[in-house]
């Protein structure tokens, strides 16, 4: 083969040190040979689609991860590369039993440092190492858990290194993340390269979360074979939230935040819609140190109060135990051979970095001296924002982290720069080398002490020439592949045993509140954003019917229906009333109408409230299907579209709506088939038929209590029906002209009709019964709300609602009527939100303790 | 000398609070010079998940939690202590402890020796005390030279922080940055030992947060009223072959028998005396009133 020639390859060995697919003299290795001939024969067209594809795919499935401190930074697409990178077995299987030794010294290191000691003791670590890092936490000093094993999940970054062999870069043990990314890669990479997968004979990757399903159950506090188990998240705005839903809908344990939970006599609870659900199991994403307000970080809001005396008491298990951090610990790194030698009486098998720590006085000297061939860590920061490359360090800043070192030299951490192999990466049509790391997990496993997830995170250089690799810079991830010369065993597909199954989510009344009220929320805000969509739609053909220059409209009809938009968005004053200067909205209705479609920070804009929407939908992001996140993606860029375009116009606008309502009912109808009424779509039913009665009674306020002449009555009541969708219907049923007795007996009382008011007030009521503290001997003030809106209307006749007093312009009795109802509805969410999801008691520390006197 | 101490906390909430998780280290320790005779704590309402343990640094800690709504936590604690601890202070003037200058202190924290580990973790940055201010280690430098005895140094630097820092209440909370009360020479006393703790650390000595009582005497011939007595802090320094020795900074006189130990570690944080979480929505009152009795 010719590589020169190969166009996959121009350019591919300029600047090459030494890569993962060739060797030195440019000769594919073995391991590589059949992907290099696979992708040499799909050629860069078909490997551009499949890559498009797969952007495609991971966008569709909702993959994304947050950036910190950057408001662009939220639910950014996950990058995955086209290329697996490649290990062979023969390889691995040394690598593997590297990480398991590894894992297994962590383990005993952590046990030590928060029992006896001895490695302190005994100089093997000086005691700096330990006392100075801040995830020593004194706090957890000789807690006794239920397991023998204290370190359980665990990670570790691999790279290869200049001699060839795999070396150990960091590890991480805090609340380790990658394994669902792993897995999403995993789905998606296979199925974009289906083919060249299976000949492959890559291993699987599901009898490892099989195994991790089993850690989760098998650490339960009395060995319970039926543990609650509950992922601990602190919230949507976490780096790898994503990674946290997927998680937890993969496994199907309930997602909760730390308000969510609550200690009381010695256990943890969750609260759940019904009340409080015993805890057994937290495999927690939060961090050490924020876990519980009462005895670490007190400004903490993502854990729980008491959490570490539950652990204490054993009626709880904490994957990781609380304080691993501590072994997050590069300071360790110089200490680890010897470690190793007095804990295992065992070599190291895979090498590590060549590291200096700067509490030793030597070695600080030697730091200071060759800081600009070195990298600086600090022993207690793993952000990438704290790691110093000696080289391209200036004069100035390798000063200032020289003073930093020599005020606490404890602190630091000097490792010699290796200049890691490159692996291609399939960029703009052919291949580029680029830097790798691989993060490789371990996990806490009965039989065999430990497991290794035959596969892991790998992610690139952004670009060719990059040193650093990570995420938080726009790395780019890829799939990592152990392959096989034989065809592996195919596992079960499914992962799980039933017998070890969990009952937890199985029940409305295990609800979490937190997630109920997500429901219900986005049952709230789907219901406004397509009440509102449909009514701008209408105005909005209305108005450019009528005129198209931005003056004072001199049509009764267009400026009741511009005044029942700002009643239906609560805008006000708007179009309603003069604002505080004295200004009519009316007298430039294009701006207003504009804003109410487009300016996110208007609450009540169109576009704030798919805002809100979003919101709402992403905090729940684990009980979505797959479809969903389609049509979810399809929502979020026309609406994107609309926004980005220069110069908007009121049938682009109509255009965009048109597309946004279909989306949007496909939408709502993939929640009905998508999640289970136990799983909380009785909350999202509810907060979508209390929002959509109120917004039809807002609507019917604003545009029939008014009086007018005949004509204009009647073109507006052809809108309202418009608006409601119900002019076909209307027009079925009557088979008459149109007729405001006729109109608003169909839209209010017609109980056959779904979208009438009375059917959905109806429908709310069989709802709201259906919640867990419903029906029980007296009524809920939620339940009475109810029943009293449906009885207001019961009690009311159309004909003598619609009559009018002599000399009034307005239709008092329907307006007293739907204001009550309005007001009923108000006080059932009010209620609801009483009765289920209050969080109004948040966790707050005593009042700051000052010392009094003398 | 035994001595009876009542310290009374009382926590008045705005709002009632459903539901609290606290934690109090006002159980006094036991050592060389001081014996707990007896002690009892009283929670003004039915608590659920009483317990005591040991904590890191030896000191006793109490947890309770009060499951009913309430408007009030009152906290007492009662002990009758034997303190007697004129002969360790007298130790504190014996040449082992005065012989031992900076130089050949720093010397023998160099050394590797269950003693020597453990202290030296007190010379470095705890939550309220970070050894960073330069205006530290200069005031510091003032007493501290390398001949010159460790114990004699320390005694100078207590002194000095009683004569230039002004002892006002409310100038500082437990959230003042220890630069602004080195700046402003105003504070109370866990601030003035604070500042004596930092001196000590920037210099590489190992010093620790001592949290206690003081005795106040009253004038001659006046009785004695009922709560002049306080919450008292003071610091100890370590000092290589002999051990730990305390100073009162805010006194300017080293702890006798007027003083009585709670417990220790490395700054206010390790060692308040009560501190909780509350579920509720208002602020909340703080009152404390110590009462101390020779008997």
């Amino acid at each position: 083969m010719n590589l020169d020639k190969n166009p996959l390859f121009k350019n591919y060995f300029k600047n090459i040190s030494y890569d993962e697919m060739f060797t030195p003299s440019k000769e594919v290795k073995s391991s590589w040979l059949s992907l290099y001939e696979k992708l040499n024969a799909l050629g860069s067209d078909v490997l551009t689609n499949r890559q498009k594809e797969l952007d495609w795919l991971l966008l569709e499935n909702g993959v994304t991860y947050n950036i910190y401190d950057d408001p662009k930074g939220l639910n950014r697409p996950w990058n995955l590369n086209s290329i697996p990178f490649i290990i062979h077995n023969n390889e691995w299987k040394h690598i593997e039993k590297g990480i398991k030794q590894r894992v297994k010294l962590y383990n005993l290191i952590l046990k030590d440092i928060y029992g006896a000691r001895k490695l302190i003791k005994n100089g093997l670590i000086p005691q700096e190492v330990i006392y100075a890092h801040k995830g020593f936490l004194r706090q957890c000093d000789k807690i006794n858990y239920t397991f023998d094993k204290l370190l359980l999940v665990f990670a570790a970054e691999i790279s290869r290194g200049p001699d060839g062999r795999m070396w150990v870069v960091n590890n991480r043990v805090e609340a380790p993340s990658g394994i669902g990314y792993a897995l999403e890669n995993r789905t998606n990479l296979s199925k974009v390269h289906s083919e060249i997968f299976n000949e492959m004979n890559v291993k699987r990757l599901t009898d490892f979360l099989y195994k991790f399903n089993d850690l989760l159950i098998n650490v339960a506090p009395n060995k319970n074979e039926n543990p609650n188990i509950v992922i601990l998240t602190p919230g949507s705005h976490n780096e790898t939230y994503f990674e946290h839903a997927f998680l937890a809908s993969y496994f199907g344990y309930p997602l909760v935040l730390g308000n969510d939970l609550i200690v009381r006599d010695g256990f943890l609870w969750m609260k759940s819609l019904k009340g409080l659900k015993k805890i057994d199991v937290v495999y927690r994403r939060v961090d050490d140190a924020y876990v519980d307000p009462l005895e670490l970080q007190e400004d903490s809001h993502l854990g729980v109060a008491g959490l570490l005396d539950v652990v204490r008491k054993k009626n709880v298990t904490i994957i990781n135990p609380i304080g691993a951090a501590v072994v997050e610990n590069p300071g360790l790194i110089p200490f680890l051979p010897a470690i190793s030698k007095y804990l295992l009486d065992e070599e190291l098998i895979l090498p590590q970095i060549a590291s200096w720590w700067c509490g030793q006085e030597k070695e600080k000297d030697y730091v200071l001296k060759n800081i600009k061939k070195l990298v600086i860590k600090k022993i207690d920061k793993s952000n990438r924002e704290s790691i110093h490359f000696g080289m391209y360090l200036s004069d100035d800043e390798i000063k200032e982290v020289k003073n930093e070192i020599n005020k606490r030299p404890y602190k630091y951490v000097a490792q010699e720069h290796i200049s890691f192999s490159t692996t291609p990466t399939f960029s703009n049509g052919k291949f580029e080398p680029r830097k790798m790391v691989c993060r490789t997990f371990a996990i806490a496993c009965s039989e065999e002490g430990y497991t290794v997830m035959p596969g892991g995170l790998v992610r690139v250089a952004s670009k060719p020439g990059n040193v650093r690799v990570s995420n938080q810079r726009g790395g780019i991830n890829k799939d990592l592949w152990i392959t096989n010369d034989d065809k592996p065993v195919l596992e079960n597909l499914y992962p799980f045993k039933q017998q070890k199954s969990n009952v937890i989510t199985s029940g409305l009344d295990d609800l979490p509140s937190l997630t109920a009220e997500n429901l219900f929320w986005a049952g709230r805000n789907l219901g406004r954003t397509l009440s509102v969509a449909r009514h701008m739609r209408v105005v909005l053909n209305q108005f450019n019917s009528h005129q198209s220059e931005n003056k004072r409209p001199d049509s009764q009809k267009i400026i009741t229906l511009l005044k029942s938009l700002t009643h239906l968005t609560n805008t006000f004053p708007g179009f309603v009333e003069d604002d505080e200067d004295g200004n009519s909205a009316l007298d430039n209705p294009i701006t207003e109408l504009h804003a109410l479609v487009l300016d996110a920070n208007r609450y009540g804009s169109l576009t704030n409230t798919i805002q809100l929407f979003s919101n709402s939908y992403f905090s729940i992001r684990n009980l979505w299907s797959a479809d969903m996140w389609r049509v979810f993606y399809d929502i979020k860029s026309i609406w994107e579209k609309l926004t980005d375009q220069d110069v908007i116009t009121n049938n682009l606008i109509v255009k965009s709506l048109d597309k946004l309502i279909t989306r949007l009912i496909a939408f709502m109808g993939l929640i009905e088939e998508s999640i289970k009424v136990d799983q909380g779509l009785l909350l999202y039913f509810i907060g979508l038929r209390m929002e959509q009665n109120l917004l039809t009674i807002a609507k019917v306020r604003a545009i029939v209590v008014p009086k007018y002449n005949d004509y204009t009555e009647h073109e507006l009541l052809i809108q309202l029906l418009n608006s409601h969708e119900s002019l076909n219907i209307y027009i079925q049923t009557y088979r008459s002209n149109i007729n405001r007795e006729n109109v608003l007996e169909l839209l209010l009382m017609d109980v056959k009709y779904p979208r009438s008011l009375a059917f959905m007030l109806k429908r709310l009521w069989k709802d709201v019964s259906r919640l867990p503290h419903s029906n029980i001997e007296e009524l809920h003030n939620y339940e009475k709300c109810v029943i009293n809106a449906i009885e207001l209307l019961n009690a009311q006749k159309i004909t003598d609602l619609v009559k009018i007093k002599p000399n009034s312009y307005v239709r008092e009795d329907l307006d007293t009527m739907l204001e009550n109802i309005s007001e009923l509805l108000f006080e059932t969410s009010q209620s609801i939100t009483n009765r289920y999801f209050n969080h109004t008691l948040k966790q707050e520390q005593l009042a700051s303790q000052n010392f009094t006197t003398n | 000398m035994n001595i009876s101490v009542s310290h009374i906390t009382t926590y008045n909430y705005d709002a009632p609070v459903s539901y609290s998780h606290n934690i109090a280290t006002l159980k006094p320790r036991t050592f060389e010079g001081q014996k707990v005779l007896d002690y009892s704590i009283d929670i003004s309402s039915k608590t659920n998940e009483f317990s005591e343990r040991i904590d890191f640094f030896g000191n006793y800690i109490t947890r309770f939690s009060i499951t009913d709504a309430h408007n009030k936590l009152k906290v007492t604690t009662k002990s009758i202590i034997d303190r007697d601890y004129s002969r360790v202070r007298e130790r504190f003037f014996s040449k082992p402890c005065k012989s031992v200058t900076l130089e050949s202190a720093l010397k023998m924290l160099q050394v590797i020796s269950p003693d020597i580990i453990d202290a030296k973790q007190f010379i470095l940055d705890s939550t309220l005390i970070k050894n960073n201010n330069e205006a530290m280690h200069a005031y510091a430098m003032e007493s501290f030279k390398l001949n010159r005895s460790v114990f004699e140094a320390t005694h100078e630097l207590m002194a000095r922080i009683f004569k230039d820092f002004k002892f006002v209440p409310g100038f500082t909370n437990i959230s003042t940055p220890l630069s602004k009360v080195m700046k402003e020479k105003k504070g109370v006393c866990q601030d003035f030992a604070q500042i004596a703790i930092a001196c000590l650390r920037s210099i590489g000595l190992p010093a620790r947060y001592m949290s206690g009582y003081i005795e106040t005497l009253p004038p001659p011939g006046k009785e004695k009223l009922v709560g002049t007595d306080a919450s008292h802090a003071w610091f100890a320094v370590y000092i290589p072959s002999f051990g730990w020795v305390d100073f009162d900074p805010t006194n300017n006189q080293i702890p006798e028998n007027q003083h009585i130990v709670l417990g220790w570690g490395r700054d206010y944080y390790d060692v308040p005396p009560l501190k909780g979480v509350v579920y509720g929505t208002g602020g909340s009152k703080l009152n404390v009133a110590v009462d101390i009795r020779s008997i």
